[in-house]
C-alpha cells in the first residue's frame, strides 16, 4: 500500500522535472519508482498510517511557522544597536525524553532551525542534548519550550 | 490578472529573500563569537536562500521549473542545519568558540565532542 | 508601471543587496579570527551565490540557471561538511589517542 503511494508520487515527480505529463513518460517514472520500491521494500512494511501523516503535516506546518519567526527574531537581535544588551549566550543541557536515533535526529535539526536555539551535541548515552541558546532568560523556559513544542510533536510522530 | 498578481507575489518574495540574506551577512559579520555567527548564518542564511528559490518557483510560470526550485528549497532546509551542527560540534571540541563571554555552559563538564 | 517594469526593478534591487552581502561576507573570511569563523562565512557565502544566481535567472528568463544554484548548494554543503571534518580530525589529532 506505502509502495502504491510511493511509485505514484515519484512518477508524478518525474513527470514534473522532465516537464512533459503525457502518458509513456507517466510509465517511465512509473517504472524507476516501481525499481525504488523494489530496493526499499524492506522499509516500506505496513499500511498507510492516517494519523502518522496527520501528525507529520502538523509538524511541518509548526515547522515552517517557528522557522519564520526564527528568521525574523535573529535578524531583529542583529540589527539593534546594542548587540551586547539584545545577547545573552548560553550553552544548556536539554534532558532528551526521546530514546531512539532517528528521533533524536529529527529533533537535532528541527531545533537548530527555530527560534534562538542551535543543537551542538549529544551526550554519549543519548539523554542529554547541548543546545546553544541566543538569548536566554531562564534555563526552565528555554527547555519548557522545546520540550512542550517539537518533542511533544516528534514523540506523537513516532508512537 | 492572474499572471500580474503572481509576478508581484514572486518579487515580494524575492525582496524578503534578499533582505534576509542581507541581514545574515550583517549579523555574520556583527555578532561577537562563532556560536552566536552561526545562529544568523544558519537561520536567515537559509529562510532567505529558500524563499528566493521560492521566488523563482512563482515567477518561473514553469511546473518543470517549480518542482526543481521547491527541491532545491527542501534541499537547503534540510542540509542547512545539518552542516550548521557538524561545524559547532568540531568547533567546540578545537576551541574556536569563545567560552568566557558565555551566561552558561552545561556541557563543559563534558571533555570536548566524543 | 506594469508588472514587467516592477518585475525588472525588483531583480535589480535584489541583485543589488546580494552583491552587498556577498561583500559583507568576504569581509568576514578575510578577518574571521579562526578557521571556523571562516568555513562558516564559506558556507553563508555559497547560499547567497546560490540567491544571486537564482535572481540572474529570473532576470534573464533562462532557466538553465537555476539548475547551476541547485549544484551550488549541494556543493557548498559538501565543502562545509569536509571543512568541518577536517577540524575534527585537526582536533582530535592535537589531543591525542585517549579521545576514541
Amino acid at each position: 500500500m506505502r509502495a502504491a503511494l510511493l511509485v505514484l508520487t515519484l512518477a508524478l515527480i518525474w513527470a514534473a522535472i522532465t516537464g512533459s505529463f503525457n502518458p509513456l513518460n507517466l510509465l517511465l517514472g512509473a517504472g524507476l519508482g516501481l525499481v525504488v520500491a523494489l530496493l526499499l521494500r524492506q522499509s516500506l512494511q505496513g499500511r498507510i498510517n492516517l494519523r502518522r501523516l496527520r501528525a507529520a503535516l502538523s509538524l511541518l506546518g509548526l515547522f515552517l511557522w517557528e522557522l519564520m519567526v526564527s528568521a525574523v527574531r535573529v535578524s531583529i537581535i542583529v540589527l539593534s544597536p546594542n548587540l551586547k544588551a539584545a545577547l545573552n549566550p548560553a550553552i544548556i543541557a536539554f534532558p532528551l525524553t526521546v530514546k531512539s536515533d532517528a528521533e533524536i535526529t529529527l529533533l537535532a535539526n528541527l531545533i537548530t532551525l527555530t527560534p534562538g536555539t542551535l543543537s551542538i551535541d549529544v551526550s554519549e548515552d543519548r539523554s542529554t542534548l547541548y543546545v546553544h541558546v541566543l538569548a536566554l532568560t531562564t534555563r526552565e523556559d528555554a527547555i519548557a519550550d522545546i520540550a512542550n513544542g517539537f518533542e511533544a510533536k516528534v514523540r506523537e510522530l513516532y508512537a | 490578472m492572474i499572471v500580474d498578481l503572481a509576478i508581484y507575489a514572486g518579487c515580494f518574495l524575492m525582496l524578503v529573500g534578499a533582505a534576509f540574506c542581507l541581514l545574515a551577512s550583517v549579523g555574520v559579520l556583527r555578532l561577537p563569537d562563532l556560536l552566536t555567527r552561526m545562529h544568523a548564518a544558519s537561520k536567515a542564511g537559509a529562510v532567505g536562500g529558500g524563499l528566493i528559490l521560492l521566488a523563482v518557483a512563482v515567477l518561473s510560470f514553469d511546473p518543470a521549473v517549480a518542482v526543481r526550485a521547491i527541491i532545491g528549497v527542501v534541499f537547503i532546509l534540510i542540509t542547512t542545519p545539518l552542516s550548521a551542527h557538524l561545524l559547532a560540534r568540531a568547533s567546540y571540541g578545537a576551541d574556536y568558540a569563545a567560552k568566557n563571554n558565555i551566561a552558561a555552559d552545561e556541557m563543559k563538564s563534558k571533555s570536548g565532542p566524543n | 508601471m506594469s508588472a514587467a517594469d516592477v518585475l525588472d526593478l525588483t531583480t535589480m534591487i535584489a541583485l543589488v543587496m546580494l552583491g552587498l552581502s556577498l561583500l559583507i561576507s568576504i569581509v568576514r573570511v578575510v578577518i574571521g579570527p579562526t578557521l571556523a569563523d571562516r568555513v562558516l562565512a564559506l558556507d553563508l557565502l555559497t547560499v547567497l551565490a546560490m540567491g544571486f544566481v537564482g535572481t540572474v535567472a529570473i532576470r534573464t528568463g533562462l532557466m538553465l540557471y537555476l539548475d547551476i544554484a541547485i549544484a551550488l548548494a549541494l556543493l557548498g554543503f559538501l565543502a562545509t561538511i569536509a571543512f568541518a571534518r577536517y577540524i575534527l580530525a585537526k582536533n582530535l589529532g592535537k589531543a591525542g589517542k585517549n579521545d576514541r
